[in-house]
């Protein structure tokens, strides 16, 4: 019942789990709350009991205060019901209670258990994987799961009303019961069918919505486009045309969900009458009460209500159950990338070697085939070549953020899958291309490169990059709010922040993926002096798409497809004139000063 | 007049609503269908009254068939309950089909008016506005109009309908056995509102416990990189942990205030007594017993309305909040002027700026600004982000106006110019670079819309952009955007830059500062930028050596104030900051004269 994913993506960790394995999950979660479980089920029998008693007192009192007319009798019925309702209110107050602690708890557990089990995948797991996905998994996920809980346990405790009342009736009057017994497979009929046209007309809405919505925001992005070419009247058109057309869509949703209670009520009311018309008989026949015929009338207009519910309901209850499986089966995914050991380096010198290595991301393609390397401690060297050679996946590898599938890597002589991940992890320095901030200030961004480090340690590594002039360009330095991911600085500011992390990190090894984005010169400069920096004394290994960095480093790697193909330094790679002067050419050349100096403005004739 | 704000852009016939307030301007809304909305009431109160009749009924049936010899009177009965319980149900379905209409052309009419009240916007305004911000009221704040109207006010009305109309019928019965029911709606009143004000608070902070979790988890999810490479899962952990268990909290304590929602227990009590003084009144043979049961299937009558109606709060709370916002939005006075009566001449490109200040606010964004540019020079303007660059060239088409001294053009301060004039006459190229979702001609002949073909190509063909337009299957006719091809920064500003040439401006304003990678797209866009310099004057805004380098003049700014001002070799000798650059190139250096600006 599980599997219906009902439109919403399915990811390749997804698997099925059948009902039983399912629900044994479930219960599983609610195992620390079995206690209060057993404390809801018994309130909800009670609650149950209380709201069954009221119509059915009711209708006693009728026979019996008809017979005898006793002031007695009326107060003592007239508490009871009242008394009742308090019962009921009272009986539901603990039922709620208990049920939102339980939900609230269990569901609490499963995020937890989600997020464990993000952090622990590798990096091969969130490139399948667009980061909001997977957070919809741990928050959303869960939430609709918990909101099936709470809706199923409110469910059946309304359906077990019914089935007492329904019991009940039997015992009255079996040939009445079966007559209000009749309109239940309409309802459910009726409100399965709704359930089928809901589904198109919501589809068609949340489309022309969407439409709508990108339109306008192309208008607002545009804008000023629109304006200084004139064009308004020409946007204005389109969107009148688009606006009409989702008022009739809306409107045709708007009716679908207005209407159906309305139409169940006219199945209602086809049942009341005839519960009437027959009552009235039986009673006349002497076969049933007075009392007891309103009862039937009252059971009859309180019956529908739970029995919409569930048609309606039912639909939820699968999706409630598919986002359990979704967040069972993200919990269930297993790792690619497995340590075999737990060995500490406590000081890594830096040599890295990579032995006959095989890698590819997918099945589908080789990344490095028979790869071989070896990086002397304090080396810099820079990787090169066109997009796709694989200069990024070598740096990748040395992180441990992927599984290889053939050779070795070893770091300082050692097995990199015998490592203490985290220990090794704290000496190795990465940079990545669009650096990323959390949320908070410079400082605690700087910070994170090393857990409790002094604000002195902070500031003195934030000085050792560009001389710390970048702080100046701050409004309020260190303790500067980068924003959401950083959006309150500049790219180039950006890098500062996490060059000076890597600075206070003080790592063993540093790898840098160096940004291709275009930053002011100043802060360029900046940026080259703060690398100039860290790379001193260090093994780095620099993705290097700056001119400046592939001159100043001690070894050139040039990459084709996964093969090394040149070695060596600036000029005498150049020198000959292979694949790394076509790769000057292509991407290095305009960063050159001879490259700058050519672009001498042709001479220009004043306007008149 | 209500609606005499400036404007830029109006539509002919539009229907006018007051605008005063936000309530005013809700009402003007739902007044505009005054008769949708009469025949929601009535055909709620109908539907009610048939409601209420036919439970009524059910009632003085069971006094009539107690009597015998009664069954000729059975079927009148059945038939007048089935009668009373369709037009109850057809009743209501009118009624929401009323309500309904008015819901959807609330949130229509609202987007549309919004709709064009922003094209009518100056330029000023969508500048100090963010799009996420705008889009937001367009889309969430008008279909929470659509919400507040149905089911929020369709509820409400049917709560007091739904109300009123049982409250007649008991009446009817026998007037004191108002008592009960009438007492019971005072305490429910005061219950639901306490109840409100209690639920409120939980609810708006256990959303937005949910959003710090969401959020706290996205970011750790998008920086993985950074909290694997630096180990500090457990930190990440910590953190979720903790906004996890603070939204169960919340969870938690919403559900103790649901569980708690008093007017049910009031309801149950209600309903007991109601029973009791009913009997009462038949001991005393003053009702029939089926006037008794009739009261009771009458007060079931109120049970949806009172449990309903606190539901309706929030949602026209939220309505209430979105048409603040849209009103809000609807008022701000455009403060640009279009000076119609200014001076209007071929522009030759001189631009001058004198003792300039300019700030947002309380934020100074530039300071004590003056230099001079002569008509056909190229000026590169240099500085980290948040300089002022941008602002700068802002002041130059009057986007904002000085906060001091004075900007000139061909010798005339731009606040005397006539505001089309100098503004068709100044053509500006982001840095994001905005094309439409259209075809790659029409992006380009956007200002020019009867353009030829040929004009279209000559321009890209100067933008360096015609070749790799041919290289798209569909050429000049290919889609930009979701739906067509994604193009690089690179390439989309070549194509602004031939929207430019179409559209032919005295003074181009160029934020450069997209990257390129390669060297062959860097020579494309090198040479694009420079032809559109060519005859005009133009202001970069640039990261490119090369055009610094060359640049007639180079500004450079540091917070807000021009620090350095000159060519190239000037610079060299004058400006550490200048010099710092170049120190990389290993070039020789000439002596750092320390030279003030003038
Ligand atoms: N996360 C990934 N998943 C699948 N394939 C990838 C991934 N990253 C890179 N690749 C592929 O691996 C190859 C090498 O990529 P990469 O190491 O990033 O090259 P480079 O850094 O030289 O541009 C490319 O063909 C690329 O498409
Ligand atoms: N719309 C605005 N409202 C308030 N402050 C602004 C606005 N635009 C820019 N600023 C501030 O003005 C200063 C100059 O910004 P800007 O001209 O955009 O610099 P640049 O173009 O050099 O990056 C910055 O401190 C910036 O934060």
């Amino acid at each position: 019942m599980g599997f219906i994913l009902d439109g919403l993506d399915a990811e390749a960790y997804d698997r099925q789990y059948d009902d039983r394995q399912l629900l044994r999950r479930i219960i599983g979660y609610f195992q620390p709350e079995l206690r209060r479980m057993l404390l809801v089920a018994f309130t909800t029998l009670l609650d149950t009991l209380v709201r069954a008693a009221v119509p059915i007192v009711i209708s006693r009192a009728v026979d019996e205060v008809s017979q005898t007319q006793s002031e007695s009798l009326i107060l003592t019925y007239g508490l009871l019901v009242a008394g009742l309702g308090a019962s009921a209110w009272l009986f539901n107050l603990i039922r709620r209670s208990l049920t939102g602690e339980a939900v609230g708890n269990v569901v609490l557990k499963i995020r937890e258990d989600a997020f464990d089990a993000v952090m622990k995948r590798d990096l091969s797991f969130y490139d399948q994987f667009p980061s909001g996905k997977i957070v919809s998994r741990v928050t959303s996920d869960t939430q609709a799961f918990s909101t099936v809980v709470t809706l199923t346990i409110d469910l059946i405790s309304q359906l077990v009303l019914v089935g007492a009342l329904l019991i009940y009736l039997f015992f009255v009057d079996a040939v009445l019961a079966l007559v209000v017994l009749g309109m239940v497979p309409l309802i459910v009929g009726t409100a399965l069918a709704f359930r089928k046209i809901a589904r198109f007309t919501v589809q068609h809405s949340r489309r022309v919505r969407a439409e709508v919505s990108a339109l306008v925001q192309e208008t607002v992005a545009g804008i000023s486009v629109a304006k200084t070419f004139r064009q308004e009247h020409a946007i204005y058109a389109d969107f009148l045309k688009l606006n009409r057309r989702a008022f009739w869509i809306n409107l045709r949703m708007g009716i679908v969900f207005s209407g159906i209670f309305p139409l169940l009520a006219l199945i209602v009311a086809f049942a009341m009458a005839a519960v009437v018309y027959f009552g009235g008989l039986r009673v006349q026949l002497g076969a049933l009460s007075a009392g007891d015929w309103y009862l039937f009338a009252q059971v009859v207009a309180l019956i529908w209500f739970p029995l919409t519910s569930i048609a309606s309901f039912w639909n939820q209850f699968q999706l409630g159950l598919a986002s359990g499986e979704r967040v069972f089966a993200l919990i269930d995914s297993e790792p690619r990338v497995v340590q075999h050991d737990k060995r500490v380096l406590p000081h890594i010198r830096g040599e890295i070697a990579f032995k006959h290595v095989h890698f590819s991301y997918t099945d589908k393609e080789r990344v490095l085939e028979n790869f071989s390397l070896h990086i002397r401690p304090g080396e810099t060297v820079a990787l090169v070549g066109h997009t796709g050679a694989g200069k990024s996946s070598i740096g990748k590898l040395i992180a441990r953020f992927y599984e290889f599938q053939a050779g070795s890597i070893t770091i300082d002589g050692v097995d990199i899958r015998a490592l203490d991940l985290s220990a090794y992890r704290a000496q190795l320095g990465v940079v990545t291309q669009a650096p990323f901030l959390f949320d908070g200030t410079v400082r605690e961004n700087i910070r994170y490169g090393k857990a409790g480090a002094s604000d002195a340690e902070v500031e003195r590594a934030a000085r050792q990059v560009g001389n710390g002039d970048w702080l100046k360009s701050l409004s309020d330095g260190l303790d500067t709010e980068v924003g959401e991911r950083g959006s309150n600085l500049s790219m180039g500011q950006r890098q500062l922040v996490a060059l000076a992390r890597v600075m206070l990190q003080n790592p063993a090894i540093f790898i840098l993926d160096e940004a291709t984005a275009s930053v002011d010169p100043l802060t360029e400069t900046l940026i080259q002096e703060g690398l100039d920096a860290i790379m001193k004394g260090r093994t780095s290994i620099v993705i290097a798409h700056r001119l400046s960095t592939v001159r100043h480093a001690d070894r050139i790697i040039v990459l084709k497809k996964g093969q090394i193909i040149e070695e060596g330094n600036h000029e005498e790679l150049l020198r000959r004139g292979g694949h790394y002067a076509e790769l000057y050419n292509t991407y290095f050349r305009h960063q050159s000063l001879e490259y700058i100096e050519a672009q001498r403005k042709p001479d220009v004739t004043p306007a008149n | 007049m209500l609606n005499a704000a400036k404007s830029e852009f109006s539509v002919a016939n539009a229907y006018r609503y007051d605008r005063r307030s936000p309530s005013r301007w809700l009402i003007a809304h739902v007044m505009r269908y005054r008769w949708f909305f009469l025949a929601t009431l009535l055909f709620y109160i109908g539907t009610y009254a048939a409601y209420t009749a036919s439970e009524a009924l059910i009632g003085q049936a069971i006094g009539t068939v107690i009597e015998p010899d009664s069954l000729a009177l059975l079927p009148t009965i059945a038939l007048s309950i089935l009668g009373l319980k369709l037009l109850d149900a057809v009743l209501s379905l009118l009624g929401v089909l009323a309500i309904e209409v008015i819901a959807q052309r609330m949130e229509v009419d609202s987007r549309e008016e919004l709709y064009a009240n922003l094209l009518g916007k100056s330029q000023t305004f969508h500048n100090q506005q963010r799009v996420g911000d705008i889009m937001a009221r367009a889309t969430e704040d008008v279909q929470q109009l659509n919400g507040m109207i149905n089911p929020g006010v369709a509820i409400t009305l049917e709560s007091i309908v739904g109300i009123a109309v049982p409250l007649v019928f008991i009446a009817m019965l026998r007037l004191e056995l108002l008592l009960v029911p009438v007492v019971f709606i005072a305490a429910y009143l005061i219950a639901v509102v306490g109840y409100v004000r209690r639920l409120n608070p939980v609810v708006r902070r256990q959303r937005e416990q949910f959003g710090k979790m969401n959020a706290n988890l996205e970011e750790s999810i998008s920086g993985i990189e950074v909290v694997k490479a630096s180990a500090q899962e457990a930190f990440e952990r910590r953190k979720f942990r903790i906004a996890a268990s603070l939204f169960r909290d919340f969870f938690v304590r919403q559900g103790y205030i649901e569980a708690r929602y008093l007017p049910l227990l009031f309801f149950g009590i209600a309903l007991g007594l109601a029973f009791m003084h009913g009997l009462l009144l038949y001991q005393q043979g003053l009702l029939r017993l089926g006037d008794v049961v009739a009261l009771m299937g009458i007060m079931g009558v109120l049970r949806w309305p009172t449990l309903a109606s606190f539901f309706s709060i929030s949602l026209i709370q939220a309505g209430l909040e979105g048409g603040r916002r849209i009103v809000n939005i609807l008022n701000t006075e455009t403060e640009l002027d279009q000076n119609s009566g200014g001076y209007k001449q071929p522009m030759r490109g001189e631009i001058a700026f004198e003792n300039v200040s300019f700030a947002y606010g309380r934020v100074h964004a530039l300071r004590n600004i003056t230099f001079s540019i002569r008509q056909g020079q190229t000026v590169a303007i240099v500085g980290q982000t948040g300089s002022g660059k941008s602002t700068l060239t802002q002041l130059i088409n009057r986007t904002y106006d000085v906060t001091g001294g004075r900007v000139l053009i061909d010798g005339v301060d731009v606040r005397d110019w006539d505001l089309d004039a100098l503004r068709s006459q100044i053509g500006k190229i982001e840095q994001d670079v905005f094309l439409f979702s259209r075809s790659i001609a029409e992006n380009i002949a956007f200002g020019v819309p009867d353009a030829t073909q040929e004009q279209i190509e000559e321009a890209a063909r100067m933008a360096q952009a015609h070749d790799f337009i041919m290289s798209f299957k569909d050429g000049y006719r290919t889609l930009v955007g979701e739906r067509g091809v994604t193009l690089s920064g690179g390439q989309r500003q070549r194509i602004a830059i031939a929207r430019a040439f179409l559209s032919n401006p005295r003074i181009l304003i160029l934020d450069d500062s997209t990257s390129a990678i390669d060297s062959a797209t860097e020579d494309e866009i090198q040479r694009a930028i420079r032809q559109v310099q060519q005859g005009r004057t133009t202001l970069l805004i640039t990261h490119r050596l090369s055009q610094i380098r060359w640049a007639d003049m180079i500004l450079v700014l540091d917070g807000g104030e021009l620090v350095a001002c000159g060519a190239h070799e000037e610079l060299l000798r004058r400006s550490p900051h200048y010099r710092r650059i170049f120190a990389r190139y290993d070039v020789a250096l000439p002596p750092l004269e320390p030279v003030p600006i003038n």
